[in-house]
């Protein structure tokens, strides 16, 4: 058995490396494509980064922990923090809603809903922003009702905060209807066979399927729900300390000359894209652990 | 349970699945619907367990009306052609989960849930992989695990899916003969769902041959066998024969000329003979094109004297004392034969 093991390995070793000759360029092309990937790398992503982190850091540490500890800046940390808290988790109950029906019904309007759903995507932000404003503004399709009820959403945190919900839609969304599309339906069946109900099945069976691909739409939907810029600086109406999210507030920084301040707070920005960008490696390699176990586990039962 | 199906007409768009179809199964029986895909045999079956509802019609158990219930409340256990194991749970917690989703009220205690679990574990002979993952299982282990796990809510029927059909050969034999035990160990009505005609008669006491959305056929595998009732059961079940044919004083003949009969001849029910013994109606010429003498009877494929391919079967010993070898001539005699119309289904003159 121990023989034919080695024999299989062996044999998928050399076929794996007969792969890699057939389509490996001479040394030349593949030092020139690499260096060329690492050149625009360098110059579009990893020298913007360092420039952040050295303005914000300019005229020393003392001078960067001072710029949060004004209450414009804690007010636009505390406003993105709002806006994304309430936003990530109406897009996670609205993306699994959409994807589950997408996924498992036949339903009248079902490719508007698709495409609807991928609106946010392709509408620039400032133009979602201004949707808003023209139906919720004063000389909006609503604004005579709100402003009679006393109700203000336009240059108030609602506004952004709807703003948020809107571009950041897609992400979780996007995410599963693949991911529920391939699983298909069988374990469900099973489970409401078994006498599951409804919720039971989605909590029991479905949920714990897809984990890893809504933990991931939830990041990138988060990541972005934090980084709007153009469809909330439309509708925040740049109040200091009331309607400010933390982008806008570096603009505003930036604009008066206050560069170690609108670097400081931009840093905590770019912080969070890596943190980011960290998690989302973290559950992509989790992922593949969890899969290289089973299969490894799957090598040993079969041998 | 015993099981009722009514006037079952189902659609799926423009394509009828189901037309009016009616079927009846007493308590305790295990029974197959046999059919090609597109039969409407799983989409029957899917019926009875509430995973599908008929535009029209009703279904029963045990006289009840249950058509309008759905599949948790018909306390039916189903079994997949793929399995559908929760691929995150355990074998054990895959058994565990249809009495782990109980009401408060019904919920049998955890003691009693492992008990139970490691009693059906034992049934299906895996109690030392109860903590593997599905994936870590071969298939045949899957479908065992997925029967437990059917079994486990003590269902009042067991409907089956396709259940071996993404086996291999060796281990659909083996779960083949393991099921029909359990069959006879736990007596729930059980209805099964295959193609495979071979599998339907070795496994099932009745057979239901189901053909483009209608039921052609009820019986025990003899009777569906050696009795079909329509030219569609006869060529689904076994190899055969066709030839043109004419009725003579009530006796069936092979002919070349088409006289609007189609006479049907299973291979092994053809013999082959030296002498011309006269030259009568009941015999006609061939000459052998191939033998294959692997296996219990030896296949001998010949061409008529009208030129149509011929397909017998005889035993070895009948081979070895006949001598038989490629291109030679002999005299084909059918021993038992069976005649339709051929523009229709019903039999004509049964022999």
């Amino acid at each position: 058995m121990a023989a034919t093991i080695t024999l299989n390995r062996q044999s998928a070793f050399s076929s794996a490396a007969g792969v890699a000759e057939a389509t490996t360029e001479p040394a030349l092309v593949r030092g020139i494509l690499i260096a060329i990937a690492a050149l625009f790398l360098g110059l579009f992503l990893f020298l913007p980064l360092a420039v952040v982190f050295a303005a914000a850091f300019a005229k020393g540490v003392s001078a960067y922990f001072v710029s949060f500890r004004e209450p414009d800046a804690l007010a636009a940390i505390r406003l993105t923090l709002l806006a994304a808290g309430i936003a990530v988790p109406l897009n996670l109950v609205f993306g699994v809603c959409a994807a589950w029906s997408i996924a498992k019904f036949e339903f009248a309007g079902k490719s508007l809903l698709i495409t609807l759903i991928d609106l946010p995507f392709s509408v620039s932000p400032v133009v979602s922003g201004l949707i808003y404003v023209l139906l919720f503004g004063l000389q909006g399709l609503l604004g005579p009702w709100l402003a009679a009820h006393d109700i203000k959403i336009i240059f108030a945190v609602p506004g952004i905060v709807l703003a948020t919900i809107f571009v950041t839609f897609p992400f979780v969304a996007r995410e599963l209807i693949p991911l529920i599309q391939a699983q298909g339906s069988e374990e469900e069946e099973a489970a409401l066979t078994l006498g599951a109900s409804g919720w039971q099945t989605f909590l029991r069976v479905t949920l714990p399927n897809v984990k890893w691909g809504l933990l991931y739409g939830v990041i990138l939907c988060n990541a972005r729900a934090m980084g709007e810029f153009g469809a909330v600086s439309v509708v925040s109406g740049h109040i200091r300390g009331l309607t400010n999210t933390m982008p806008l507030h570096i603009e505003i920084l930036y604009n008066e000359y206050q560069f170690v301040s609108a670097f400081a707070v931009a840093s905590l920005l770019a912080l969070l894209a890596l943190v980011t960008l960290v998690a989302k490696s973290a559950v992509e390699w989790k992922a593949k652990q969890q899969h290289a176990a089973l299969a490894r586990n799957w090598e040993e039962v079969t041998v | 349970m015993s099981i009722e199906a009514l006037n079952i007409t189902k659609t799926f768009g423009r394509f009828t699945a189901l037309s009016n179809v009616s079927l009846e199964i007493p308590t305790g029986e295990l029974v197959a619907l046999l059919g090609p895909s597109g039969s409407g045999k799983t989409t029957l079956l899917r019926i009875i367990a509430g995973l599908e509802f008929a535009d029209t019609g009703t279904v029963r158990f045990d006289g009840k009306d249950i058509s309008d219930r759905s599949a948790g409340e018909r306390r039916v256990g189903f079994v997949f052609q793929h399995y559908a194991l929760f691929r995150h749970m355990t074998v054990f917690e895959n058994i565990a989960f249809g009495l782990k989703v109980r009401p408060r009220q019904q919920r049998p205690p955890a003691e009693r849930i492992r008990a139970k679990v490691h009693e059906l574990l034992k049934l299906i002979q895996l109690e030392k992989l109860a903590q593997r993952l599905p994936s870590q299982l071969s298939g045949g282990q899957r479908q065992r695990v997925a029967l437990a796990r059917a079994l486990a809510v003590e269902p009042s029927v067991l409907l089956l899916d396709e259940p071996f059909g993404a086996l291999d050969a060796k281990v659909r034999q083996e779960l083949r003969r393991w099921l029909r035990q359990l069959h006879d160990e736990i007596h729930v009505t059980s209805v099964f769902v295959t193609h495979d005609q071979e599998e339907a008669l070795e496994l099932a006491n009745r057979v239901v041959v189901m053909n483009e959305g209608r039921i052609e056929q009820v019986g025990t595998p003899d009777e569906v066998y050696n009795h079909p009732a329509t030219p569609f059961v006869y060529n689904f079940l076994g190899n055969v024969n066709l030839f043109h044919g004419r009725v003579d004083n009530g006796k069936a003949y092979i002919d070349q000329k088409n006289t609007g009969h189609v006479v049907y001849v299973r291979p092994h029910l053809l013999e082959i003979d030296r002498q011309p013994n006269g030259g009568g109606p009941d015999r006609f010429r061939a000459r052998i094109k191939h033998i294959n003498s692997a296996g219990p009877l030896v296949k001998v494929e010949a061409i008529t004297e009208w030129g149509d391919p011929v397909h017998i079967e005889i035993s070895q010993e009948r081979f070895r004392t006949l001598e038989l070898r490629r291109d030679e001539a002999v005299f084909v005699i059918p021993k038992d034969v069976r005649v339709f119309h051929a523009n229709e289904g019903s039999p004509a003159k049964p022999m």
